[in-house]
């Protein structure tokens, strides 16, 4: 491969050859001087190359904006280390603004203790009730408006259900709308069979700490408990004048 | 009877990926992104993750297309997925994401049969040599090579005469050329 410069002729005659826009005594010809050229078979190599990294480039992009346009919303530019490098970045941005900009009492310590509730795991092609399973797809990927709206009807066909009243507080709280959530997770907090009694009675405490229910908040049991109990006599300290 | 070869015309993905087609892409994603979200949301990862594996295991399956590699009736959708299973269960397997959990592995795992050594370490090549054009460059040379306008409608789109968009073209690619074979003259200085 030659290091002097390709002039324009050449660099297109090569251009049409690789793009497939000769004819095809062209091609014949352009091929024989190829088998007694190494130079140029070389150049050919390079620029074969470098038309399929701009290629590639635009395929990326067209892609990028099809996704976006359906989610309305970023993907990664550089693919995951790039994602992760602006994620980061945002990420401290946000800690940031939140630091400065942070809210007293009840909603300070919410918003300090708060994480939402993971979610269960969606079997695929094994979930035993798809309407269910499709609502904590939802749920999972912080569509909680889209969960909610599918969650609700189930509920009305089966009210006692508390795996579905506890995932309907839960997308209630990750919105933070608390008071939605207190009537929900009041219920399960006193089933003490069921499943979710200990995680709803430690996400009812929190809901009554952002809604400033400094009654409710002293009457919690929580204190006692393993897991919760630190957490919840660090809240209530932190709420004594 | 006389005898007839045939030659069977490639799937219709396969050939609107060879020309960049961009109805091909939309639709690969319409078909089969579902199934990829769900994937990885059922592993412990987000909307955001599911979309950038996809977008992953496009770039392997349009870069087979290209390069010859791909089987031409081959099930683009368990390709896909299998790529994107693949990249996803590296994230979760590194160092960063050590407490995600894989709660549900009921396919084969076999990365070998869909996906050259090399094709990922070529993908990153290529995407390095994009990064070195400009944006005046990669405007032009975009709408030139992949989706395949002509000169005249490029010049007409960036309202300038034909013969600037035809000299800008050789001149970016002239750019990119100096620095495949600088890059080409480090590694035989490196030997």
């Amino acid at each position: 491969m030659s290091n002097g410069a390709l002039d324009r002729p050449t660099f297109e005659a090569i251009e049409a050859y690789v793009l497939e826009r000769l004819s095809a005594d062209e091609r014949a010809a352009f091929e024989r001087r190829m088998a007694t050229d190494a130079d140029l078979r070389a150049e050919v190599e390079l620029e074969r190359e470098n038309i399929r990294a701009v290629e590639l480039g635009g395929m990326q992009r067209t892609l990028r904006s099809i996704v976006e346009e359906e989610h309305g919303q970023r993907t990664s530019p550089n693919g995951w280390t790039g994602y992760l490098k602006y994620a980061a970045m945002l990420a401290a941005v946000v800690a940031s603004a939140l630091w400065l900009l942070r809210p007293t009492g009840g909603e300070r310590l919410y918003s300090e203790y708060f994480s939402p509730d993971p979610g269960l795991p969606v079997a695929m092609g094994a979930a035993a009730d798809p309407a269910f399973a499709d609502a904590m797809v939802s749920y999972k990927e912080g569509e909680y408006d889209e969960a909610l709206s599918k969650w609700a009807p189930l509920l009305q066909a089966d009210p006692m259900n508390d795996t579905l009243r506890y995932y309907l507080a839960c997308a209630h709280l990750a919105q933070g709308a608390t008071s939605e959530a207190v009537p929900l997770l009041e219920g399960i907090a006193n089933e003490e069979r069921s499943a979710f009694h200990r995680k709803a009675r430690w996400y009812l405490f929190l809901a009554h700490v952002r809604n400033g229910d400094a009654s409710a908040v002293g009457k919690s049991p929580l204190d006692e408990d393993s897991v919760y109990g630190e957490r919840a006599r660090l809240i209530k300290a932190a709420l004594k004048p | 009877m006389e005898a007839r070869a045939y030659i069977a015309a490639p799937p219709a993905w396969v050939a609107g990926l060879r020309r960049n087609d961009a109805a091909t892409l939309r639709a690969l994603y319409e078909k089969h992104f579902p199934a990829i979200r769900q994937y990885v949301l059922q592993n412990s990862g987000t909307g955001n993750d599911a979309q950038d594996v996809f977008q992953e295991a496009v770039t392997v399956l349009w870069m087979s297309v290209k390069e010859g590699r791909m089987v031409p009736d081959a099930d683009p959708g368990g390709f896909l997925y299998r790529v994107a299973k693949n990249k996803w269960l590296d994230v979760v397997r590194s160092a960063a994401h050590k407490h995600m959990k894989v709660v549900h592995d009921d396919r084969t795992l076999d990365r070998g049969a869909d996906v050259d050594d090399d094709i990922e370490e070529r993908i990153a090549r290529l995407r390095g040599v994009y990064e070195k054009l400009d944006d005046k460059c990669r405007s032009v040379l975009d709408r030139f090579y992949f989706e395949r306008k002509d000169l005249a409608t490029i010049a007409n789109e960036m309202g300038v005469e034909e013969e600037s968009i035809r000299t800008i073209k050789y001149r970016c690619m002239m750019k990119l050329r100096a620095f495949r074979k600088a890059i080409s003259g480090e590694d035989q200085q490196a030997r």
